[in-house]
């Protein structure tokens, strides 16, 4: 039998196409990003734009790759907008399945007294700021209530093993009450890994808890900024993941880094002190603005334009040591890369339309009241209490995932009309953060040109678009990192 | 901060460029300028005033004429493509069941 394919496409007269939505962005005078509502993209010349917008172009190879990728159609045709349809929902489908992420902050107390730190450290003698079994288990009952198949309990401080028994207690709790339920369950111990023995060793091996931890960079960097008694949080931290994963496995501990003005001049020293413990992933996190680190100020003066020369510089280490064999993976870089190459959405919280707040995570502080986000909370220690939906002792469900505290952020900073985002051409690749835009500008939406969430992330997009552009090696990295 | 210096003023044609065009772009330009807007009869008279002392004019006369354009372009796109959205839309959250009312609070 003889197979022939016909050809897929035939040439375009002119203006025998028309538009499908879509949006564009000069990255530079010789090159204009152009994106459709799910972000599959074309770069094109600014005449190029311009013909293909007045119906004049005649450069067939440009009108069948923006066919190819649904930015153009031929009257008429029904499938592009119907798989764009299918697209749209793919990258959506979490969206009826809220709530993933639960944040229990089971005590306020921490043995650590770090420059950053977004919530008010308390003595560790003060059992008053520990969550009590009563308030865990109306927590509990919230999280059950989420329509997420998925839950992740996330175990947060001050410093969680200082209140293990509690731990303990929520994750045997979780597990009884799925017996009904059936999720699929994860949890993950926040934690500094100073406390860290035998005991939290056993049980996160019979309980199948994951410990995620903080390691800023070489021991000068990290001691630095995460002081305690003795100055060796670097030595313990290390000393915590090698023991985690000997004994439980490599994949068993993760660790985040933050930015300070120490990083700034060290991105290699820090991606290579990640590479020689084993880490494979680096998440250049820049500081945030809540809590106790506006206060402080633990190097938190840097602007974005810093932190943007510090993550390329960043970028581009991992990538040569990705070019040298060694698998290293930025992890927000790969968030992006999800977005921006394939059509799935992570669902990253802080990068996700509409906010991750409450839909993505929710968070029971020690003393039962929830919050939208963790940097809700951190809001809460400088005495707002914007993102405070309710208190487990006294709201149900509904009132806290119908609050206003929680639809009016959520409505107002929106991407897809929030003023700028909703033209702006990475618009899908990026998302909504009403938690910072009201603590840096004073509304849910932020002024977007003038926000510095809107500067950064523009900035990573350029770079990443930019990169895969020039260079295959790192296109094909970046399509790896965005199937993982 | 904002700059004691002079503003500098720019016209746009009222036949050929829409007043949500200016105003868009007046707003996407705020970083480095404020935009006040006035109708005349045949033009809309933008004058704008740069946040930091030492900004050349004609550098801003030059990013709020290329912004215009470009949101001229944007709403042009916007329209044109309006009812296919609308369509992709529809067809997107047709079937997730997101309107169903939600079950009685146990």
């Amino acid at each position: 039998m003889t197979l022939r394919l016909a050809r897929a496409t035939t040439d375009l007269p002119p203006a025998g196409w028309q538009l499908l939505p879509l949006r564009f962005h000069r990255l530079d005078p010789d090159s204009i990003l152009v994106t459709n509502l799910v972000g599959e993209h074309a770069f094109l010349t600014e005449s190029q734009l311009l013909s293909v917008l007045d119906g004049t172009c005649t450069n067939q190879r440009l009108l069948a790759e923006l066919r190819a990728k649904h930015l153009i159609q031929v009257p008429g045709e029904r499938l592009p907008a119907e798989l764009l349809a299918i697209k749209l929902r793919t990258r959506l489908r979490r969206l009826p399945d809220s709530t993933g992420l639960h944040m229990f902050v089971v005590t306020l107390r921490c043995e650590h007294t770090c420059r950053y730190c977004q919530v008010s450290r308390q003595s560790t003698a003060k059992s008053d700021y520990d969550m009590s079994e009563e308030t865990a288990r109306r927590a509990l009952d919230l999280a059950f209530r989420s329509p997420s198949p998925h839950l992740k309990l996330e175990f947060q401080g001050g410093e969680p093993l200082l209140n293990f028994p509690l731990v303990r207690w929520i994750v045997a709790e979780a597990k009884r009450m799925n017996e009904v339920h059936s999720k699929q369950l994860a949890f993950v111990i926040a934690t500094n890994l100073a406390l860290l023995d035998d005991d939290v060793i056993e049980f996160c091996g019979q309980e199948d808890v994951y410990l995620s931890t903080s390691l800023d960079g070489p021991a000068d960097v990290h001691n630095g900024n995460r002081r305690r008694p003795g100055q060796d949080s670097w030595e313990r931290t290390v000393s915590g993941i090698r023991t985690v994963q000997q004994t439980l496995g490599p994949g068993r501990v993760s660790a985040l880094m933050t930015t300070t003005e120490a990083s700034l001049d060290r991105p290699q020293d820090i991606i290579n002190s990640y590479a020689e413990l084993g880490l494979r992933h680096v998440f250049l996190r820049p500081i945030s603005p809540y809590g106790f680190a506006l206060r402080r100020r633990g190097g938190a003066g840097y602007g974005v334009q810093r932190w943007l020369t510090f993550y390329e510089a960043g970028l581009d280490h991992i990538i040569d040591l990705n070019r040298h064999g060694v698998p290293m993976v930025e992890a927000y870089t790969a968030i992006v890369a999800k977005k921006m190459f394939t059509n799935d959405d992570p669902g990253y919280v802080d990068l996700t339309s509409p906010a991750g707040i409450g839909l993505g995570a929710l968070v029971y502080n020690y003393d039962g009241d929830v919050y939208a986000s963790d940097e809700g909370r951190m809001l809460a220690e400088m005495n707002d209490h914007t993102f405070r939906l309710g208190n487990v002792h006294r709201s149900s469900y509904r009132d806290i995932m119908l609050s206003d505290q929680l639809l009016q952020p959520l409505q107002e900073s929106f991407t897809l009309s929030a003023p700028m985002c909703s033209t702006c051409a990475f618009e899908p690749y990026c998302g909504a953060d009403p938690v910072f835009h009201h603590t840096t500008m004073g509304d849910f939406a932020g002024q977007k040109a003038m926000s510095a969430f809107c500067q950064r992330n523009m900035g990573v997009f350029t770079a990443v678009l930019r990169r895969a552009r020039e260079d295959d090696f790192t296109r094909e990295l970046f399509f790896r990192w965005a199937q993982q | 901060m904002t700059a004691d210096v002079e503003p500098a003023t720019i016209t746009f044609d009222r036949a050929t460029v829409e007043l949500d065009a200016v105003q868009r772009a007046a707003y996407a330009v705020a970083a480095t300028m404020t935009v006040d807007i006035r109708v005349s009869a045949n033009e809309y008279v933008c004058t704008l005033f740069p946040r930091t002392a030492g900004t050349d004019l004609h550098d801003l006369q030059h990013q709020m004429r290329s912004e215009v354009i470009d949101q001229t372009l944007r709403l042009r796109i916007g329209q044109q493509t309006e009812p296919l959205r609308n369509l992709i839309f529809a067809l997107a959250f047709s079937q997730t069941g997101l309107a169903d009312p939600e079950a009685p609070e146990s």
